[in-house]
């Protein structure tokens, strides 16, 4: 009788106690993670510049990497699953360099813009996530020097730089690399003179500032571009129904300008400007769609923890059944700092930091299909290897930040 | 921590005080006659007792924040250092004796402490001319961890003379109460002109977060009673395996500092083995002509 007694107790105290034990749970690792990509070569430097989730719910990374011989950087592609764990991983031949965001997904491809390092002519490269294969597509229209690209529907939006007539240039392709809509690309001057293309020269061969050029459409209405127009910096509105500019939000040479743009819907944007290396955020501000105007004239939160004319990612998201807008930029402490504001005020939320004991720098920042946030990044292993990071931060923890 | 020990610490004076508070015992009717007394085949004992652990991790799955893109993970494995670092644990035993068998319910404080190790390499192999770009580092990670267990245990003993050894086994689940972690980073840079070696400032996080907040496992062990007066000494040695994982998997990527440099916890399960000393006070038939050698007549 005592013998039952005591089995009785101990396998009532094991159910007890297995019950409430700590499980391994897939969902967890998926929801959480901090990803870096290694490559145990001395040399090698990989820096993402933008990425996607994919439909196995894992993330595709565009990125660049250095090259030995040419000037520009080569291109890089990195597959992971949806628990960060490496894939698969593309380098493309010398030939192709130069790659440039968004990443952008077509159908069941992704498609992005780099240049051929021969002739600086734009090229369209689509790629299958699932097998990491790239297709090279010559894109039509004499563009050389892409700067930046975003979606416009099933349209792909190019903003390029024509080096010998001293333009900026928006051109809208097919995923054909056809052009879309237009017989040739709008152009835009940015002013005559040697010396007014230097800083820009030199944002492509990685040797000076890098400016943060965008291109993209106000849902339903008109396209705008963040790029050199009449020696400045500029945030240039267009219809594309021809050349020249419809508004103009001027910035101070190459010194001043927006740092990143978000269309909020009307003339509301959420933005972010530098100005002489500080920065300012705007996250519930109107832009004058025509006309011109002056970006160092429309105030700002400061942001003195962040790098000189830092780098600025912005998205909308939904925080805790909020509507928010995320901007991801980086800080001093060599961190990513992720601030949120209400979309429909302006009104700061919360911020997070993200990174610590080597250096970290943003590239790009997404809501994931499970309501979370991913931030892509730059970190630099042992404090001096550039290698590409994913850092994943569930619903919940994301939701803290949220005050 | 320190209101646990008080805690410990009064209740074993309080217990010790009152077992010995007696000034004129007077011998109980039913200690007259032991023989046949049925009653001295049941005693309560209370005791405490203390002593060094070592412990060792088992890895139900690895992870790690790095993900190698051009050689093997298993390159920078973690290396687990088992059973080298030693812990501490002290232990406030109520033990229930019947006719040899005992039901023991034993809390305990526990401290383990348990490392690992992982190196990395970079190398300029595809550019042998710069046979000199490299560099190696070797992180060492140690664990402390804190835990309240609380076991249930059956326990056997035979008395020979006045030694009575025993076996014992049982369950138990235990409380996270606090845990730390720290990384050395050190690393030999041939790179920058000579072999230079250097050694980073440790990184010490508070890591109660990464771990779960309770697990449970099986116990075992074996020891000896040397009975003495009415009170008896004990020595033991036991070994403790938890049945579930000790990491939080909810927060494994949860330390910024430690995923900043490629650290993360693996899911794993804790064993550690101990050997405590201590001293068992009886509760019942506390009269002078009892004898902890009684209960086995």
């Amino acid at each position: 009788m005592k013998k039952i007694i005591y089995l009785f107790v101990f396998i009532c105290t094991l159910a007890v106690l297995s019950s409430c034990s700590e499980k391994s749970d897939p969902d967890y690792d998926s929801q959480n993670f901090t990803s870096i990509y290694d490559n145990d070569q001395f040399s090698a430097a990989t820096t993402p510049i933008d990425f996607k989730q994919t439909a196995d719910g894992g993330y595709i990374v565009l990125g660049e990497r250095r090259l030995d011989g040419p000037n520009f950087r080569g291109v890089y592609l990195l597959k992971t699953d949806k628990f960060g764990k490496f894939e698969k991983a593309l380098e493309m031949d010398v030939q192709y360099v130069h790659p440039v965001g968004d990443l952008i997904n077509v159908g069941n491809l992704y498609y992005f813009f780099c240049m051929n390092a021969s002739d600086q002519q734009a090229q369209l490269v689509s790629v299958d996530a699932a097998t990491l294969t790239a297709t090279v597509i010559p894109v039509t229209g004499g563009i050389t020097y892409p700067s930046a690209a975003s979606q416009d529907g099933n349209s792909l939006l190019l903003l390029s730089f024509n080096h010998v007539d001293k333009l900026s240039m928006v051109s809208r392709h097919d995923v054909s690399g056809a052009l879309s809509g237009m017989d040739e690309p709008r152009k835009f001057s940015i002013g005559a003179g040697d010396e007014v293309d230097e800083p820009i020269m030199n944002h492509f061969l990685r040797t000076g500032k890098r400016f943060p050029f965008q291109v993209g459409r106000i849902p339903g209405g008109l396209y705008y571009f963040n790029g050199f127009e009449n020696y400045t910096f500029s945030l240039v509105f267009t219809d594309l129904a021809d050349d020249g500019a419809d508004g103009v939000v001027n910035g101070q040479q190459e010194n001043g300008g927006f740092s990143a743009v978000y269309p909020l819907g009307g003339n509301k944007f959420a933005a972010s400007r530098f100005n002489f290396g500080d920065n300012y955020f705007l996250p519930n501000v109107n832009l004058s769609t025509t006309g011109t105007s002056m970006s160092e004239l429309m105030g700002g939160n400061t942001l003195p923890e962040l790098v000189s004319n830092a780098p600025v990612r912005i998205i909308k998201a939904v925080v805790k059944k909020k509507n928010v807008v995320v901007y991801a930029s980086d800080t001093r402490s060599k961190q990513i700092g992720l601030f949120f504001y209400d979309e429909a005020t302006g009104k700061f939320l919360g911020s997070r930091y993200l990174g610590f004991s080597n250096p970290f720098e943003v590239a790009g920042v997404m809501q994931t299909t499970d309501n979370g946030l991913a931030v892509c990044g730059t970190t630099y292993l042992a404090g001096r290897f550039p290698r590409i990071c994913i850092i994943k931060l569930s619903e919940e923890e994301s939701g803290t930040v949220i005050k | 921590m320190k209101n646990f020990c008080c805690l410990l610490l009064c209740l074993l004076l309080a217990t010790a005080g009152l077992a010995q508070s007696r000034k004129t015992p007077k011998l109980p009717k039913f200690n007259k006659n032991k023989e046949k007394n049925v009653f001295l085949k049941k005693q309560w004992w209370l005791a405490f007792k203390a002593g060094p652990n070592l412990s060792g991790a088992k890895v139900i799955r690895s992870y790690s924040a790095i993900s190698p893109t051009n050689y093997e993970p298993t390159v920078i494995a973690k290396k687990y250092r088992n059973y080298k670092d030693l812990g501490a644990q002290a232990t406030l035993e109520a033990t229930f004796y019947f006719t040899g068998l005992s039901l023991s319910l034993q809390p305990t404080y526990r401290h383990n402490r348990f490392g690992y190790t992982n190196n990395y390499s970079w190398t300029d192999s595809e550019n042998p001319e710069n046979a000199n770009n490299r560099l190696e580092l070797k992180y060492v990670q140690q664990q402390k961890v804190e835990y309240f267990d609380l076991p249930i245990l059956a326990k056997y003993e035979k008395m020979y003379n006045k030694i009575s050894p025993y076996i014992q086994a049982g369950i138990y689940t235990s409380f996270l109460i606090n845990a730390n972690k720290s990384v050395d980073v050190s690393g030999v840079d041939y790179a920058s002109g000579g072999e230079n070696q250097f050694k980073n400032e440790r990184i010490i996080v508070g890591a109660s977060d990464l771990f779960a907040k309770k697990h449970w496992g099986l116990l075992g062990g074996a020891g000896i009673y040397l009975n003495q007066g009415n009170v008896r000494f004990n020595l033991d040695i036991m070994y403790k395996q938890s049945m579930s994982n000790i990491a939080s998997t909810k927060n494994r990527f949860g330390s910024d500092r430690l995923s900043g440099v490629g650290d993360t916890m693996d899911d794993m399960k804790l064993s550690s083995v101990s050997i405590t000393a201590g001293c068992l006070f009886p509760l019942r038939f506390l009269g002078r002509n009892f004898r902890s050698t009684d209960i086995n007549k």
